[in-house]
């Protein structure tokens, strides 16, 4: 016993020994370099180990540490971490200097991340934090402007509609032009899956406040990985995850509202006659028909029992004849407000997030409503040293109460075109006018405010984003990981259309309602080894795995009318199940890859990468494509001669090039078919379908990358240029042919185009101290061109302005050129542009009977030569303001959508936009819009005079922020109360005449809606919000 | 670390294990079929023989188009127009773009039938023999319905200049299956096209029924053709092939002459018995497009639809007798409609009964024969069931008059006037004007196209 005790004691030493050891215990405080402010959620750990804390609101922290070996680690997002050994100090206070864009941050690559200053590809980077709280329905639309070469045009003001996104140009022409986007490793859906209205944007249901970052793979090196989807640029999310100690709790609460940025003038009533007392005149001159004949167009509009008389409800020239601005009543000011609870924490072994979110938008245009919410869950447990394991899921519900497409009469910008003479409300019946049992003819058109209170349509999605992984370290540079993920979603449209909406739907004379059921099953998986060693000056990375993805979408859709009131709505009261149908369609795609990444002593980077991708949508004859890609890239500041530069921090020279595909060509296009639809008075019927084509593969893109990444004076400046060159080739091309042969295109890869473009970003620390001021531009030029397209005419959008053509952009307007008018008489008159048999061109002019023999010209660039964003942040003690403008060049926009009927010069009844009021009359002859010609074309025909500049600069948005002071906060038990204000879209600087200048209309077909940008018609614009938060953490 | 030695092997054969799947990349479309799978079978020729029909019904080609283009190109000052659709505008006032949706639209949706006819046509031989006759008759005559109502109204009228070297429109006889430069072709001579049409309806008369539910019949074949004698001026063939219709005793004139629309809010969907032929609109198939143009929503009639864009003038509604109850037949709101084409799900009318007496009517009297009645028995049995006076005589204008009122809205008004060589407004009948361009997106794809006058 005695022997046994003194071990004993020695084991129980032993034992507290290290506890004993941690009796060291170091407290202090982490302030900021600049203005000594504390800093809050600063990481302190020991170096080597899990042990860690967080400083509290003060800045301060206390740790025990077992000796006075030991390294402390001091980090915090934004800040250059800083090491102290601890010596024989108990206090130690740190101070951290800033490090606004630091190149030893990690960026997401794809099936793994690297060090942003290793990197040899184009990756964009936008963090979680420029874009929270943004009051935008969707993560595409919030990083607008932020990123070089990403172009955003959200196109509507329509909630949760799909916006278009173009990463570096478009790459294709018929077959999509979107990028990839994959959220925490898998590639989810984000087609379109409206049955009513313009398209629908499922990246709609993801919280934008639980994304950590955002990062744009842009160039070959960086997009091969993802193969035969990334020639149109990849899109990668990860959403936020747990860090390991205090719980930590925040809770966000905005409120705001919106209103449409502008509106376009139209005629008020009184210039609304007038307009159409000349129209009428000078009509009845030309056909030599005396105006108070009564068969002329004067009395047809201003007689007894006539047109004004008939649609202002028998006011016109009466006292009681009033102004009515049917446009104001399409708009209204919608209140948003948005509720977000986040909380994460955890110990070292298990971390967690979870969020939640509740948002309530109000449309801009009556009707218009989306409401959502979202929560999530991410866990990561170590299991054992060996194995990790984890979960993401988000579940989110949207409900979205739309409106119609914009070439719907119902489309309630449409009542711009209504007779301002019209009331609002029938005195007869008291409803809007035109509602039964009133007179369903009033108003010109269909009153969309009969819709809007008589119909509805309203489409309710699930989603659930749910990625599971598991990692096992089966050595220290080697895992593997092993993912799967499942992407449900599942939508339903309702609709219901109540008797009132009978002239706009004809069928619903009795009620009409119908229902659309949309199950998008996609499931992936990715397996993969990862392997990392350093060995001296040799950095070794690589990744090497297979993924495999397949995607169902099932639509069935039932449709009823007959219903006995209008009380009831579902179909289950429908007498006649008018309408029914069920469909499938499938895609699958199984993926094998590799990355090498070498790097010698931090100066010589080489990585090279490839994927193979099978999918099912390949022609028999080409099932699988190879996609490689190498980089090079040298850190010139590593080498001696610059090595101690003090004003050329950092420089790295980077190239690339490779190749990449799109397979977003449709599930069947390879193909030759006979569909089942061909039916006829109740018989089945069946008919040649589509022309096939064994041969037919993905888009190639071909791209070489070559930039340069800068720091100055310790890397206050930073920035990157790029140059770039991405060849497509093999464009999927619906090939026009003869529609003598019974079919109008066939499917084949013969096109090539062409983007080329500079990429400049730069990131300024202007001031440093108490006053903070950084500065973050980001400038991006893209020159895209159609080289090859053998011939083909592609042409589509309003009128088919828009064209594909050899030697141009992609969907340049092609159209007439006007002339203006002439000032004898009031003709329109276009340039004939017709070739000379000399070569030159026929500059001579006809008018309106000679507008066929007019040759049409290029008439304009939808895509913008330039595009950018700058944003400039301020702080002073606990105020921040950040102001970011965003804005596009050199693009024009197709105004005839609108223009053929309300910027006509009165041809049809429509109401006129206000420039109109300067129509040729031989008092005033020199104009630009023809003389008022009722019922007789006089420059209304498609042409340049419908083409409008679409430059624009936005402040699209500004935040003002202010952290209540420390202590006051503390008193109150909190460790952060921040309030703000915000605005959205507040401020708008552009020459466009239409509602905005970022549009494009949702109401082409699929195929044209790929290249036929830039066209407005009667397209909603964009809110401006403004909104006030407050945000609280304890 | 023992443990790696079996995750690697088993981690690389999951990775491996993958290539297996490469069979799961072989997924067929659900909603369609392979087109070598697709004309196997007798029934999978039948059905593709109501693909036809559907084809045909298509708004724009029998579904309205045809029709209505007719009648906008052929006014002058009878029809008034008041909407949006610039396609519809440019045929009004006779000013035509190359781009006109309807010309782009007819030309295309009419080839897109012939195919599906040909495609019939193709594989008759694996068709039942006793259906073989039948489903020949159907595909021949809606393709030889289609070229000609393409060749009227892309092509110059028959007699306009030289038949044999008019530019017609492009005969397309095989089914398409790829398309290569040999599938660009000219168009062939009016000539050539009218000999292809009579080919098929006359080929289509013989084989078909005379009775034959919905679908073709002998005499819808015998009225096309009386349609196409007529328009050729060889009226003695025109006047047979109506007589045989007549003569048939299949249809009769409606008593009323107001019975003879609503056929889905009155008929229940069914034919009258006047009719020959038309188009079935369902309210799940089809859609009327003269219903589209010409109808409007009458709150007092429910069911009624329409754009309410054409409208009918007084000057038309003045050259209708004081008792013509047809003169009676039209709903005014701020404008006039005709009561023709409100029925929404009504059927699209192709041929009925009236139009062959007032056929031999006509041929009779231009050739001065009785055949099957004398013209003023068949003058007078129209206008006696429109409640007016028998005429005491009946001349070639009564006749013609006759038609314009008895047919008004329904197709007639470009080709009669053309045919007899009448003006329409101030435009000569054989103005290019009154001619639709061959579309421009034809134009651009085609090189053996020639642009018809006026259009280049």
């Amino acid at each position: 016993m005695r022997r046994i005790f003194p071990l004993m004691l020695l084991a129980w030493l032993a034992c507290w020994l290290p506890v004993a050891a941690q009796g060291v215990r170091i407290t202090g405080k982490v302030t900021t370099s600049d203005d000594a402010s504390p800093l809050p959620g600063a990481s302190v750990q020991l170096k080597g180990t899990n042990v860690g804390t967080q400083t509290d609101s003060e800045g301060s922290y206390a740790i025990e540490v077992p000796s006075s070996n030991s390294v402390l680690v001091f980090s915090f997002v934004g800040m250059v971490a800083q090491e102290i050994t601890v010596a024989n100090q108990s206090t130690i206070d740190v101070k951290l200097s800033s490090d606004v864009r630091s190149l030893s941050e990690v960026v997401v690559t794809g099936y793994g991340s690297q060090i942003k200053r290793d990197v040899t590809g184009n990756i964009a980077q936008v963090k979680g934090t420029e874009i929270q709280n943004m009051p935008v329905a969707s993560v595409d639309a919030a990083i607008q402007g932020r990123a070089a070469g990403v172009y955003v045009n959200s196109g509507t003001g329509k909630l949760g509609q799909a916006i278009n996104v173009r990463v570096r140009g478009n790459s294709s022409i018929s077959a999509s032009s979107q990028p990839l986007y994959v959220v925490d490793g898998m590639p989810v859906t984000t087609a379109d899956l409206s049955n009513n209205g313009g398209s629908t944007n499922p990246l709609s249901d993801i919280n934008s406040n639980d994304i950590e970052s955002i990062e744009i793979l842009k160039d070959a090196s960086a997009g091969a990985i993802y193969g035969s989807r990334a020639a149109n640029g990849v899109v990668l999310i990860t959403t936020k995850r747990g860090k390991a100690g205090k719980t930590n709790v925040s809770l966000n609460y905005q409120l705001g509202s919106s209103e449409a940025t502008r509106r376009v003038k139209f005629l008020n009533a009184d210039e609304y006659v007038k307009f159409y007392t000349m129209a009428a005149n000078n009509r009845d001159r030309i056909d030599g028909t005396d105006t108070q004949d009564p068969d002329s167009y004067t009395q047809y509009m201003l007689g007894a029992g006539g047109f004004l008389e008939y649609y202002s409800l028998g006011t016109y020239n009466t006292p009681q004849q009033q102004n009515y601005s049917w446009q104001d009543q399409a708009f209204q000011k919608g209140p948003m407000q948005q509720l977000d609870l986040q909380v994460n924490g955890g110990s070292e072994k298990t971390k967690f997030f979870l969020s939640g979110q509740y948002l309530d938008q109000t449309g801009t245009l009556v009707g218009n409503n989306l409401e959502r919410i979202s929560g999530r869950m991410n866990l990561d447990h170590q299991a054992y040293k060996w194995l990790q394991v984890g979960l993401s899921m988000g579940l989110a519900r949207t409900v979205n109460r739309r409106l119609p497409g914009d070439n719907a009469f119902s489309n309630p910008l449409q009542m711009a075109a209504l007779t301002p003479l019209t009331p609002f409300t029938d005195p007869k019946t008291g409803l809007p006018t035109g509602t039964p049992p009133g007179d369903v003819n009033v108003p010109l058109y269909f009153n969309p405010m009969i819709s809007i209170n008589y119909a509805k349509f309203e489409a309710t999605s699930f989603r659930n984003l749910t990625n599971a992984y598991a990692q096992i370290n089966i050595l220290p540079e080697l895992k593997f990981r092993s993912e799967l993920g499942i992407d449900l979603l599942n939508q339903n449209e309702e609709g219901y259309y109540q008797s009132q909406n009978v002239r706009n739907v004809s069928t619903a004379s009795s009620g009409l309602g119908n229902n659309y059921a949309t199950f998008v099953t996609n499931y992936n998986t990715n397996n993969f080894f990862s392997y990392d060693k350093t060995l001296g000056l040799h950095g070794i990375g690589a990744t090497l795995g297979m993924s495999y993805q397949q995607s169902q979408r099932k639509l069935s859709f039932v449709e009823g009318t007959q219903f006995p009131s209008d009380s009831y709505k579902k179909i289950a009261s429908a007498a006649t199940k008018s309408d029914g149908s069920t469909s499938e369609t499938n895609f699958r795609f199984l993926s094998y890859f590799l990355r090498m990444n070498y790097k010698f002593a931090d100066k010589y980077l080489l990585s090279a990468s490839a994927r193979i991708d099978g999918s099912s949508r390949f022609g028999v004859n080409s099932r699988y494509g190879f996609f490689p890609s190498a980089s090079l890239g040298w850190v010139v500041t590593e080498e001696g001669f610059l090595k101690n530069n003090n004003v050329l921090s950092f420089l790295k020279l980077r190239g690339s090039y490779g190749s990449t595909g799109n397979s977003e060509i449709g599930d069947f296009p390879q193909l030759g078919l006979f569909a089942g639809d061909a039916g006829y008075a109740g018989s089945a019927g069946q008919r040649p379908s589509q022309i096939g084509n064994p041969n037919l593969k993905w888009e190639t893109t071909r791209q070489a990358d070559f930039g340069v990444d800068f720091g100055l004076f310790n890397n206050r400046i930073n920035g990157e240029i790029d140059y770039y060159v991405k060849k497509t080739n093999g464009l999927l091309l619906e090939v026009n042919v003869p529609a003598t042969s019974g079919f109008s295109v066939q499917y084949a890869n013969v096109g090539k185009l062409e983007n080329k473009g500079f990429e400049f970003v730069l990131n300024t620390q202007n001031t440093v101290g108490a006053f903070r001021w950084t500065t973050s531009l980001n400038v991006a030029n893209n020159k895209n061109k159609v080289t090859d397209i053998q011939g083909q005419v592609i042409e589509g959008g309003i009128r088919s302005m828009s064209r594909v053509m050899e030697g141009q952009p992609v969907g340049v307007f092609y159209t007439v050129e006007y002339a203006g008018v002439d000032r004898a008489n009031g003709n329109a008159l276009f340039y004939k542009n017709t070739p000379n048999p000399d070569g030159t061109v026929d500059r001579s002019t006809v008018t309106n009977s000679g507008y066929n023999s007019a040759q049409r010209v290029v008439a304009g660039n939808p895509n913008p030569k330039l595009v950018g964003g700058i944003t400039n942040t301020f702080s002073y003690k606990g105020i921040d303001l950040s102001v970011f403008f965003n804005g596009v060049s050199g693009n024009k926009i197709n105004f005839y959508g609108v223009g053929q009927y309300s910027s006509a010069n009165g041809i049809y009844e429509d109401n006129q936009t206000a420039d109109q009021l300067n129509a040729w009359t031989p008092e005033n002859p020199d104009t630009d819009v023809p003389e008022a010609r009722f019922y007789r074309g006089n420059g209304n025909q498609a042409s340049t005079r419908y083409i409008f500049n679409g430059s624009y600069l936005r402040l699209r948005s500004i935040t003002l922020g202010y952290n209540l002071p420390t202590e006051l906060v503390r008193r109150i038990k909190m460790e952060k109360v921040r309030v703000y204000v915000s605005a959205l879209n507040l401020a708008t600087f552009t020459n466009y005449k239409g509602w905005d200048p970022e549009v494009n209309t949702d109401d082409l077909s699929e195929k044209d809606s790929k290249f036929a940008l830039g066209n407005d018609f009667y397209t909603a614009p964009q809110p401006r919000t403004l909104l006030v938060g407050i945000n609280v953490g304890f | 670390m023992k443990k790696n030695r079996y995750i690697i092997p088993a981690l690389l054969s999951a990775l491996l294990m993958a290539t297996g799947c490469d069979n799961r990349l072989d997924v067929q479309p659900t909603q369609s079929i392979d087109e070598n799978v697709a004309l196997g079978t007798s029934r999978d020729v039948e059905v593709t023989l109501i693909g036809c029909y559907d084809g045909l019904q298509d708004v724009d080609v029998y579904g309205g188009a045809f029709q209505y283009a007719s009648e906008l190109l052929g006014n002058s000052d009878e029809l008034g127009f008041g909407g949006t659709f610039q396609n519809l505008l440019e045929m009004y006032n006779k000013e035509m773009t190359t781009n006109n949706v309807t010309a782009t639209s007819t030309w295309r949706d009419s080839y897109v039938a012939i195919n599906r006819c040909n495609n019939v046509l193709s594989a008759l031989d694996i068709v039942d023999e006793d259906k073989r006759a039948r489903i020949e008759g159907e595909a021949r005559f809606i393709r030889g319905s289609i070229y000609f109502d393409l060749v009227r109204l892309y092509a110059k009228t028959w007699g306009d200049g030289d038949n044999a070297s008019n530019p017609g429109v492009p005969l397309v006889l095989k089914p398409t299956r790829g398309v290569t430069d040999a599938d660009k072709i000219p168009r062939n001579a009016v000539a050539e096209v009218y000999a292809q049409v009579l080919e098929d309806l006359t080929k289509a008369k013989s084989l078909l029924p005379e009775s034959n539910t919905i679908y073709a019949t002998k005499y819808a074949a015998s009225a096309q053709l009386s349609r196409v004698y007529l328009m050729q001026g060889n009226y003695a063939a025109a006047r047979d092939e109506a007589n045989e219709v007549i003569t048939s005793d299949a249809f009769s004139l409606n008593p009323t002459f107001e019975s003879l629309f609503f056929t889905f809010l009155d008929n229940g969907g069914a034919n009258p018995e006047e009719y020959i032929f038309s188009m079935i609109v369902t309210q799940q198939d089809g859609t009327n497009d003269m219903n589209t143009f010409f109808g409007t929503t009458i709150s007092a009639i429910p069911g009624t639809a329409g754009r309410g864009d054409i409208r009918i003038l007084a000057k038309h509604r003045g050259l209708y007798e004081a008792s013509d109850k047809r003169g009676a037949f039209f709903v005014t709101t701020n404008n006039t409609f005709t009561r023709k084409h409100l029925d929404k799900f009504g059927n699209v009318l192709q041929f009925r009964l009236a139009e062959m007496y007032l056929t031999r009517a006509e041929a009779n009297l231009r050739l001065n024969s009785q055949t099957g009645a004398t013209p003023l028995a068949d003058l007078n049995l129209i206008r006696t069931r429109a409640g007016l006076k028998a005429a005491s005589a009946a001349t070639i204008e009564s006749v013609l008059k006759e038609r314009h009122l008895e047919l008004a809205f329904e197709g007639h008004t470009l080709h009669d006037l053309k045919r007899t060589r009448q003006n329409v407004g101030a435009l000569p009948y054989n103005s290019p004007k009154l001619i639709m361009p061959i579309p421009q997106r034809e134009m651009d794809v085609n090189k053996q196209l020639v642009q018809n006058q006026g259009y280049n």
